[in-house]
């Protein structure tokens, strides 16, 4: 009894080991690949949110204007998707 | 390396990551000086959105599930669960072709910048690519161009017709060529599906954004096929990715029924376009000419239409009987094509 529960115990220790050897070994891929990631990211270089903002608000400012979705148009006419009229004969 | 040796330089290598996570945080939490919503304060509110119903499509037998413009800002491609992509006049509501897909679930299409060519793909993990010409029948010219693993989510042509933009269920993005159907590089960073992709819109852009499943947004270098950054804040899958027009921000819409906007310069998340009465997912966005709108399809059948600066819902377009699954701006900003699961493509001016 206490022999064989040895045995399984071994047995199950040899599966773990070349398991957690294949395991280790992605593992290891992987993280590097993680941490190279974060050293890239780390090193870029910021601005401030105010000045992100600023740049936005400045492109739409610029842009406004052509921004038909956002200011209609001058006349319906210039709109390609208006309802057409149609002229009926009699 | 034995095993010892090798947990070792892993534990090391956390260590490390674990520290530059920390340092990051830290680096943009400085920069974080002030709130979008506290500047654009003193910004007229938008009063009046004009955008009405124009135009019904009607064609499709099922769930609507991408579309594009053609550059001639005339012309709509859309694909469909029922294995047919269509090309539309978008002004006269008229089919031009009916492509029948050798699968169901076409979830991916897009014009060529020529507007002579049409990609798509969806279930059977390929873009087919369709030259478009009236003499003959066009499913005689098809070309399969790139495969995947899994299913193809999102294609998009680079500027040229000679290239073409994948992502897939496969957590991968792919860069081909279309003439020889050579894979140009490959974009491993997502560790699940990958939903969603767009341009950055210069045109010599070598940039471009992808959102995924695994919740996270990742900028790429198309040259090098190095992810260059990455932004979290998302609660569950990101569903869709779209470039800010100005080039150094990009919004995105997803499944924890919030849009965001992050900002490439800043490093960080801006700008949450959320509301307590809006619960369920966003599938599908797009910003106007000037970025100042954003467009977002939700699972509710509804398209709000959010001010990006001050942060608040402007109006909310409702038309759609079933999930707004696709969207987009016409080139010139003169229209907005929404399709939806009611298997109908509605243009919006």
């Amino acid at each position: 009894m206490q022999e064989s529960i040895i045995c399984v115990k071994y047995y199950t220790k040899i599966l773990l080991s070349s398991t957690v050897m294949d395991m280790v070994t992605t593992n290891l891929q992987q993280q590097r690949q993680i941490t190279e990631q974060l050293r890239r990211e780390a090193a870029l270089r910021r601005i401030t949110v105010s000045k992100a903002v600023e740049d936005i608000m400045k492109y739409i400012t610029e842009h406004e204007q052509e921004d038909y979705l956002l200011v209609g148009f001058s006349s319906q006419k210039s709109n390609p998707f208006r309802e057409r009229s149609y002229c009926t004969i009699f | 390396m034995d095993s010892a040796t090798e947990s070792e330089h892993i534990e090391k290598l956390i260590k490390e990551a674990e520290s530059l996570k920390i340092k990051l945080e830290d680096e943009r939490q400085k920069l974080n000086d002030i709130t979008l919503a506290s500047v654009a304060d003193r910004l007229e509110t938008i009063t009046c959105i004009n955008v009405k119903p124009r135009r019904v499509l009607k064609g499709h037998q099922a769930k609507v599930l991408c579309s594009d413009w053609s550059p001639d800002k005339r012309h709509i491609v859309s694909s469909s669960q029922d294995g047919k992509m269509i090309i539309w006049d978008a002004f006269t509501t008229n089919k031009e072709h009916a492509l029948t897909m050798p699968t169901i679930w076409v979830m991916a299409c897009a014009y060529a910048p020529s507007g002579t060519l049409v990609a798509c793909g969806g279930l059977d993990n390929k873009v087919t690519v369709y030259p478009l010409s009236q003499e003959d029948d066009v499913s005689t010219r098809k070309k399969t161009v790139a495969t995947h693993t899994s299913y193809m989510s999102c294609c998009v042509f680079p500027n040229s017709d000679q290239q073409i933009l994948t992502g897939s269920g496969d957590s991968t993005c792919a860069l081909w060529d279309v003439e020889s159907g050579q894979l140009l590089q490959s974009f491993l960073g997502h560790s699940s599906d990958v939903m969603s992709i767009d341009l950055a819109p210069s045109e010599t852009g070598n940039t471009f954004v992808s959102g995924s499943c695994d919740k996270m947004v990742l900028i790429w270098d198309m040259r090098t096929g190095q992810c260059v950054q990455s932004f979290e804040g998302h609660q569950s899958d990101v569903n869709s990715v779209k470039f800010h027009p100005g080039g150094d921000a990009v919004a995105t819409g997803s499944d924890d029924a919030t849009c965001r906007l992050f900002d490439l310069r800043a490093d960080r998340e801006i700008a949450v376009y959320a509301k307590e009465s809006i619960i369920f997912g966003a599938n599908a966005v797009d910003l106007s000419v000037s970025g100042r709108l954003l467009f977002a399809g939700y699972n509710d059948y509804t398209v709000n239409i959010w001010d990006t600066l001050k942060c608040q819902r402007v109006a909310f377009l409702y038309g759609h009987e079933n999930r707004v699954s696709c969207l987009r701006v016409s080139p010139d900003g003169t229209a907005l094509s929404t399709g939806s699961w009611d298997s109908t493509l509605r243009v919006w001016a």
